[in-house]
This record gives structure tokens, C-alpha cells and sequence, in this order.
């Protein structure tokens, strides 16, 4: 079994983990990078282990799980190629409600057999909003602070070049 | 199922952000193209538009293509895009001599007084010089070239989106800056020798040789990155290789070929260019689209006319359940949307295609229409009254939610514009009754576009005034408005018989610089001076506080305060969009009163207080932005129903990534107008800067204040509309 856990940035955006399972490699990634809760984009790469070459007729499930003292909440979703931007993945956009460790398990089905792979997922907690939109939210001080300098370089450059009186 | 070859060739990463600043750039350069060969009456030189349009299209493959989507599997996929961003689209794009039909492209006032300071600023003009001479250019280009390729930076972009863009971004402009004294668009030449070229050309490429022979011989893996995410049975040291191979030979050929054109310049005898051929100037005509805009808008009308009815009907007789009835979510949802954005982008065009006018001219066939209205209520007093009834009748009852009162107010309308225009002269009803109007005519104010004269010389050597008066053929304006004393949109409902009625066809649709309209103060025809109209600011400030309260109405912890405190929506409403404006406003003025103690506060107090119509129009479009996005596919549900009375499928709700720095970018835009408004205002009272910028304190804490409301409202769980819940 391969494990190759990395910050690598792809379709979906970080690798969080690749595994082989049988004759199949399975690769999750993730994004936002960190994954945080809120809206997140899973993409499942299915690679036949023996060439790397990518398998485009599987059937992707994605099991997220997070067991609390209080409760248990579970998420089941399918990973397509609809929705994902390369083909080659299958990808599923999830909600995830909280913050903390998710166990993860993507299962596949193939020429009639079925494979799965699991690992743990590190969820931080959703970011402020200024904190996210800083740029958007700099952007109004940013042009303030360049209008006052295109009126200061217009005073200075109308005393440096008067114009000329008729 | 499809082969993974194709599927690769189907994964564009398609960003609207990267598209539409794309277009954008497009528009401006197409526009100033335009101008200049307008003004030059050059028949040629659409070379320069094919290099322009074409840099732009090798920039798109590489952003958005497959190449795009598979940089962080293949460095081969990497390489080519690298190679585009640096060799191909900046060569392209400097051909088309850019500079000076972006000048011409954007507007005349932008340019005069935003850019040229900075452009005109000597150390910006020495920077400009020292960095597209040869020796920097050359090194920064190469200086780009090897700290991104090396190992430790090219995994750092590999793993973070940031600095991926940021080595795009340094790749595609130090190319820029590396083929600017190759190609040396205008304006300005560089003097250096002829044969300077070519030593400078086969430097690069003798650089991009020993890189790329590094790749491909080096034995050893670069960028261990690629091992772990390989997509195919290519490995990553054969991946590694073809990126070299694409590096060395199409990369080679880019500078060779250029060196080998300057070469045969020098030894060639020299060639003498031929003048452009120049064609006599023409008249300018009128733009095409103003021509069928009259006749196109008696169909809008038609159109509009035929959905108002569909959605009555459907109000009245269909299902009373919002998300499946055109009633409720046609007029909530899309038009509203729709008709503000229309706003923002081109004017007011809902007025122009208002179903009610229509039947109100039957209705004026049937009736007398000889009355007068009566004076004191020529103001905008009733209108602003109806607004406020409508803010709090929208919370009250609900009316999103109810299809049934949607239809009873569009029947409503529809009896009152019959009845009021009916019995009265002119465009009585528009002018100071549908707060719709009022609110289309305030929000038009920040538009880029009003009708008005095109030659105002023309206008003062007139002497049938048909633009007012009309003539046999067409009426004249309805609402007063006579051309050459019109400023801004305020009263205009884009009717249009100002244009087909002027003999000298000296009317039509003009450019103006949002928000023009505010910044001074002339006498306006039908309006007066808006420094004088209290009425009209009430009308604004309803309109500004009221986007506020119309927004806040639907997120939870307001829903909930509702219920706690308020106890009803009545209160609700007159504290947000009528004390609370009528307070701050006094408040401000008060403020001012100690600034400046020969300042005309009411009238300063006036225009401030319009100045504010930016953000709360970026409020309105926020809000109304945010329903459009989250449920547009709402009316397909509803019309099915309506048409069959089955559906197959409800929308889901969904959140798209951009709405929210949409939304923000929304507000921030209309917060730097305001404030801009603002300053120019308060320049007109004061010569003093720092007696403006006292007078401005206030206005802008104000303004801050409803910045940072808005904000604060659109990050709160907001109610989906249009949406079985």
C-alpha cells in the first residue's frame, strides 16, 4: 500500500492521501487548502495501479464521518465527473458542518467489484470573513490612499508646470 | 464513458473572473482602436487588432484550457503554458502598439484626471524608461526565468495558489518587459543600434537552451511533485523530459525567428513604408443601436405587457405557493435583478419597456386626459410616501411570498397609471406618482449612459424646441424635460421621443461618467436645482436607508430582533428608513454648521445627502444580486407549472463562489463613489482642503457606517427565496 500524504496542489487542491487498494490506486483531494468547515470540494483520482493510467468508468462514493462524544454526523455523497473541471477526477462539493478530525472513506466500484480506501481528514474551523476577503475589503482603503496621491501629484505638478496663459 | 484523452480536452478550468477581466480588456482596447482609426481615418491596421485579440486568446488557452487544469499533473503541461505566458501572448499583445488605444478606450475624464498625475509623475516615467531598456529587461526576464525553475520556488507555486499566480503573473509581465525593446510599441522609441537585436535575442536563447538541456539530461527528478500526482502512464522523469524538449525547440524557435527577420533588415537594402492610407472624413452618424431603439421598445412594452399579464393570472388563479408561481418569483426575484443591473450597466431600461404604458394610452383614448395635476403635489412627496408603504408592506405581508398580493399589486398598477394618465396631462403618473419610476429615476443618477444632446450648439441655433413641444409625427417630452437644460436621468424614462422627435437628430443615448449627476449642481429642466429639492432627498435617503432595511429584513438575527423588540414590521420601517436617515442627516449638517461657519448648510446638507445614492443603489444590486445567483433557475419550475401544470424538476439552492466578492466588490464600488461625490461637492464650497475635508467627516463616517452595515448583513444566514423550504 502506497501512503503518500503531502500539501500537493491539483484539480481539487491539496492531496490529502493516496492509497492502493487491490488493483486500484485511489488519491483524495481537497480544497480549500486548509480545508476548512464550511463549503468544501472533494476530487477522487482512480488510477489502475500497474501503469498509473486513470480509470474513467467508476462509480465514486465518498463517506465523511465525525463521531463527537454528543453526537455522530455522517455524510454520504456520490463524486462525478460532472462536477469536477478535470475529467479525469471525480469530484463532490460537501458542506461540512464542524471543525475536527473526519474519517474519510471513498469507495469505488469497477468491473463489477467493489474497493475502498479510508483515511482521517483535518478540518479546521471556518475562517472570519475579513480574513477571507481581506483583498475585497483593502481594496476601498487602497483607492483612497491613491486618490490622495493622484491629488497631491496634481497640486505639485500644477504648480511644476503652469499652464501657459493666452 | 469517454477515453481519458478526451475527457483530458474537455477539463477547461472556465473562471468568470478571468474571463471577464479578458473581455474587459478587450472592450477597451477594441474601443480605443476604434477611436484612434476614427481619428486618423486609417482604412488599415487591423493587424494590430488580430496581434491584440490574439495575445488575449493565447492567454486565455493558458489560463483557462487543459493546460491550465493539468499544470499540477504534468510539467510538460506546465512548461506549455509557461511558454505562452512568456513568449507568445506578450510579443502578441505589444504588437498591437497597446498603449495608446487603452489611453482612447478608457473614459476621457479618467484618464485626464485619474491617470495622467501618475503617468506624469517623473519617477514613474523613469521607472517606465529604466525598465524596458535592454539590460533590465533582459535581466529581469532571466532573473524570472531561473528562480521560478528552481526546485525549492517551483514546488512552493506547485503547493500554493498564491504564489502559482504570482509566478504567472512575473512570467507573463517580465515578458512584457523583455519584448518591449524588440517590438518597441509607441509611444516613445528606443534609440539603440540596429543590430542590437540580435546579440540580445540569441542571449535568451542561449539561456533557454542550457535550461532546458538541464531537464532533459539532468537524470534526476526536479520536482518530486509530479511523481506523486502522475495521471498516466507517462512517468514523471519522461514528463520532465518532453517539458525540456518543449522548452528547447518551440522555445528556440521564438527567438531565432525574430533574430533571423532582424538580420535580414540589416542586410537588406532599406524599405520605404507606405503612408496609411487616409479616406476623407465623414460626418459623424448617430450609433447605429439608437436608431430601431424607439421602434424595439413599443415590442419590449408588448413583451412586458404579455408577462404581466402571465403572471396576474398566475398570481390570481394559480397555486399559492411562491417557488411554483410566476407571481412569485418572476417580479421578486429575476425583474427586480434584472432591472438594476440594467442600471448599473446601461441606464434605465425598465421604464423603457414599462408594461403599464401600454394600456395607459388606451386609457388615455378613453378618457379625457385635460386636467391639470395639482400643484402641491408636483414633488416627490407622494412617491416617497408609496415607497415607504410598499418597504413596509413587503415585510408586513410578506409580498415575496404571496402570489396572490403580487397580482392584486400589479392590477393595482396597472388601474391606477390607466386612471391617473387618463385623467391627467402628461406622464403625471410616471413623474410623481409609481414609485418604481422614483426609485429607477434616483437609481439612474450613477448610470453610464443618459439621453441628452449631442451638439449643444445645435440645440442653441433650434428654434422648433420639438424635443419638448413634439411636432405631427411624435410627441414631445411627457415629462418636461427639455434637452438642452436636461442633466442626468432624474424624471427621464428613456421613452425616447425626444430622439425620433428632433429635427436635427442632435439626441440621443450619450456616455456620461457615473454619477456625473450628482457632482454639480446646474438648474435641471422640470427638476430645478437639486440643492433646492427637499423632496428628492427625502425620495434618495427612503431609497438608500431603505436598501438596508429591505436587505436586513431577511437575515436571521433581524428576523429574530424583529420579533423580540420591534413587535411589528410598521416600526421596523420607520425607524430604518425614516429616522434613522432623518437623524444621521441632521446630525451630519450639524457637523458641517461647525466647519464652516459661511457654509449654506441646508443646501450643502442636500447634495451630501444624494451623494449617498451610490451605496445604497451597491446595497440594492447586493441584495437583489444575491436572489438572482442563488435561485435564477427558479422560473423554469414556475413557468412549466404555469404552461403544463406539471413540473420534472425544482431548483436546488445553490451559492455560487463568485456572489460574495461580487457582492463586496458591489458595495465597495458605490462606498468610493459616495465618497468621491462627496469630496467633489464639498470642493465646490470650500477652497480650503481642509475645510473639505471637515465638511466631508462627517458624510464619510456616515457612509462608512452603512459600508459596514451592508457588509455585516450579507455575511449573515440570509432566507432563500423562490425556494420550497
Amino acid at each position: 500500500m502506497l501512503l503518500l500524504a503531502g500539501i500537493l496542489f491539483a484539480d481539487g487542491g491539496t492531496l490529502q492521501f493516496q492509497k492502493r487498494a487491490g488493483p486500484l490506486d485511489i488519491s483524495l483531494f481537497s480544497s480549500p487548502v486548509p480545508l476548512r468547515a464550511g463549503h468544501a470540494d472533494f476530487s477522487v483520482m482512480v488510477q489502475r495501479a500497474a501503469d498509473r493510467s486513470p480509470v474513467q468508468d467508476a462509480s465514486v462514493n465518498l463517506h465523511l464521518k465525525k463521531s463527537d462524544p454528543e453526537n455522530v454526523v455522517e455524510i454520504v455523497v456520490p463524486a462525478t465527473h460532472a462536477k469536477a473541471t478535470n475529467k479525469l477526477l471525480y469530484a463532490s462539493n460537501v458542506s461540512l458542518p464542524s471543525a475536527g478530525t473526519w474519517r474519510t472513506d471513498i469507495e469505488v466500484k469497477t468491473d463489477g467489484t467493489t474497493t475502498s480506501v479510508s483515511g482521517q481528514l483535518t478540518v479546521l474551523p471556518p475562517q472570519a470573513p475579513a480574513e477571507n476577503y481581506w483583498g475585497y475589503f483593502a481594496l476601498v482603503p487602497f483607492v483612497i490612499l491613491l486618490f490622495v496621491f493622484n491629488r497631491w501629484l496634481k497640486r505639485r505638478q500644477r504648480f511644476t508646470y503652469p499652464r501657459a496663459r493666452p | 464513458m469517454q477515453s481519458s484523452a478526451s475527457a483530458a480536452l474537455l477539463s477547461w478550468t472556465i473562471d468568470a473572473r478571468g474571463i471577464a477581466l479578458l473581455l474587459l480588456v478587450a472592450f477597451l482596447y477594441v474601443r480605443g482602436w476604434m477611436r484612434i482609426r476614427r481619428l486618423l481615418r486609417h482604412t488599415g491596421d487591423f493587424d494590430r487588432l488580430f496581434a491584440f485579440l490574439g495575445g488575449l486568446a493565447v492567454l486565455f488557452l493558458a489560463t483557462e484550457s487543459p493546460l491550465a487544469t493539468f499544470d499540477s499533473f504534468f510539467l510538460s503541461a506546465h512548461m506549455a503554458q509557461h511558454l505562452l505566458l512568456m513568449m507568445v501572448a506578450p510579443p502578441l499583445i505589444l504588437w498591437s502598439d497597446p498603449v495608446l488605444p487603452f489611453l482612447r478606450g478608457l473614459p476621457r475624464s479618467f484618464v485626464k484626471e485619474g491617470l495622467a498625475p501618475f503617468l506624469n509623475w517623473m519617477p514613474m516615467r523613469r521607472i517606465g524608461r529604466f525598465a524596458t531598456s535592454p539590460i533590465p529587461a533582459w535581466c529581469m526576464f532571466a532573473f524570472s526565468t531561473i528562480f521560478w525553475h528552481l526546485p525549492k520556488f517551483y514546488e512552493l507555486a506547485l503547493h500554493s495558489g498564491f504564489w502559482h499566480g504570482a509566478q504567472h503573473a512575473s512570467f507573463f509581465w517580465t515578458g512584457i518587459l523583455f519584448w518591449w525593446p524588440v517590438i518597441q510599441p509607441g509611444p516613445g522609441k528606443l534609440t539603440w543600434p540596429r543590430w542590437m537585436p540580435i546579440p540580445y535575442l540569441l542571449s535568451a536563447d542561449i539561456l533557454n537552451t542550457a535550461l532546458s538541456a538541464f531537464f532533459v539530461f539532468s537524470g534526476r527528478l526536479l520536482y518530486p511533485t509530479y511523481e506523486a500526482v502522475r495521471a498516466s502512464s507517462l512517468g514523471a522523469q519522461d514528463d520532465q523530459t518532453l517539458a525540456g524538449l518543449i522548452m528547447w525547440v518551440p522555445g528556440s524557435l521564438i527567438y531565432l525567428i525574430p533574430t533571423f527577420t532582424f538580420a535580414m533588415r540589416i542586410f537588406s537594402a532599406p524599405t520605404v513604408t507606405a503612408a496609411p492610407v487616409r479616406v476623407p472624413r465623414r460626418p459623424r452618424a448617430r450609433p447605429p443601436s439608437i436608431r430601431f431603439l424607439p421602434r424595439v421598445r413599443r415590442v419590449a412594452q408588448a413583451v412586458m405587457l404579455l408577462i404581466a399579464i402571465a403572471v396576474m393570472m398566475d398570481g390570481f388563479f394559480g397555486p399559492q405557493v411562491a417557488p411554483l408561481n410566476l407571481a412569485g418569483v418572476l417580479p421578486w426575484i429575476h425583474w427586480r435583478a434584472f432591472s438594476i443591473l440594467a442600471l448599473l450597466v446601461v441606464g434605465n431600461l425598465f421604464c423603457m419597456a414599462c408594461p403599464f404604458m401600454l394600456v395607459r394610452d388606451v386609457g388615455r383614448k378613453l378618457l379625457p386626459a385635460k386636467l391639470r395635476w395639482p400643484r402641491p403635489l408636483r414633488a416627490k412627496w407622494l412617491a416617497s410616501g408609496l415607497i415607504a408603504l410598499y418597504l413596509w408592506a413587503y415585510e408586513a405581508f410578506a409580498l415575496w411570498n404571496s402570489p396572490w398580493l403580487t397580482a392584486w399589486i400589479i392590477a393595482g398598477y396597472f388601474l391606477a397609471a390607466v386612471l391617473v394618465d387618463g385623467l391627467f396631462r402628461g406622464a403625471t403618473f410616471c413623474k410623481y406618482i409609481c414609485p418604481i419610476g422614483q426609485f429607477h429615476f434616483v437609481s439612474s443618477l450613477i448610470s453610464p449612459r443618459e439621453v441628452g444632446v449631442r451638439k449643444p450648439a445645435i440645440c442653441r441655433s433650434c428654434g422648433t424646441y420639438d424635443c419638448i413641444r413634439g411636432n405631427e409625427r411624435v410627441r414631445g417630452c411627457e415629462l418636461y424635460l427639455f434637452q438642452p437644460k436636461k442633466a442626468g436621468n432624474l424624471d427621464c424614462t428613456f421613452c425616447l421621443d425626444c430622439v425620433s422627435a428632433c429635427p436635427h437628430d442632435n439626441v440621443s443615448l450619450i456616455s456620461i461618467v457615473p454619477a456625473q449627476a450628482l457632482i454639480g449642481d446646474p438648474y435641471r429642466s422640470s427638476i430645478g436645482r437639486l440643492s433646492k429639492r427637499t423632496d428628492i432627498v427625502a425620495l434618495a435617503l427612503l431609497i438608500v436607508f431603505g436598501a438596508f432595511v429591505n436587505a436586513a429584513g431577511m437575515v436571521s438575527p433581524v428576523l429574530g430582533w424583529e420579533h423580540a423588540f420591534w413587535g411589528n414590521m410598521a416600526l421596523f420601517v420607520v425607524a430604518g428608513a425614516i429616522v434613522c436617515p432623518a437623524l444621521t442627516v441632521l446630525l451630519s449638517a450639524a457637523l458641517n454648521k461647525f466647519s464652516s461657519a459661511t457654509l449654506n448648510v441646508r443646501d450643502f446638507a442636500r447634495r451630501s445627502a444624494l451623494a449617498l445614492v451610490p451605496i445604497g443603489v451597491a446595497m440594492w444590486a447586493a441584495h437583489l444580486l444575491y436572489h438572482l445567483a442563488t435561485s435564477f433557475d427558479t422560473a423554469w419550475p414556475a413557468a412549466q407549472r404555469a404552461a403544463t401544470g406539471s413540473i420534472t424538476s425544482m431548483s436546488m439552492m445553490s451559492s455560487p463562489v463568485w456572489l460574495t466578492p461580487a457582492q463586496i466588490l458591489l458595495l465597495d464600488a458605490g462606498l468610493l463613489l459616495t465618497l468621491y461625490v462627496v469630496w467633489r461637492v464639498a470642493r465646490q464650497y470650500s477652497g480650503k482642503i481642509a475645510t473639505a475635508a471637515a465638511l466631508v467627516a462627517p458624510w464619510a463616517v456616515l457612509s462608512g457606517a452603512l459600508y459596514a452595515t451592508g457588509i455585516w448583513i450579507l455575511f449573515q444566514p440570509m432566507q432563500m427565496r423562490g425556494m420550497l423550504h
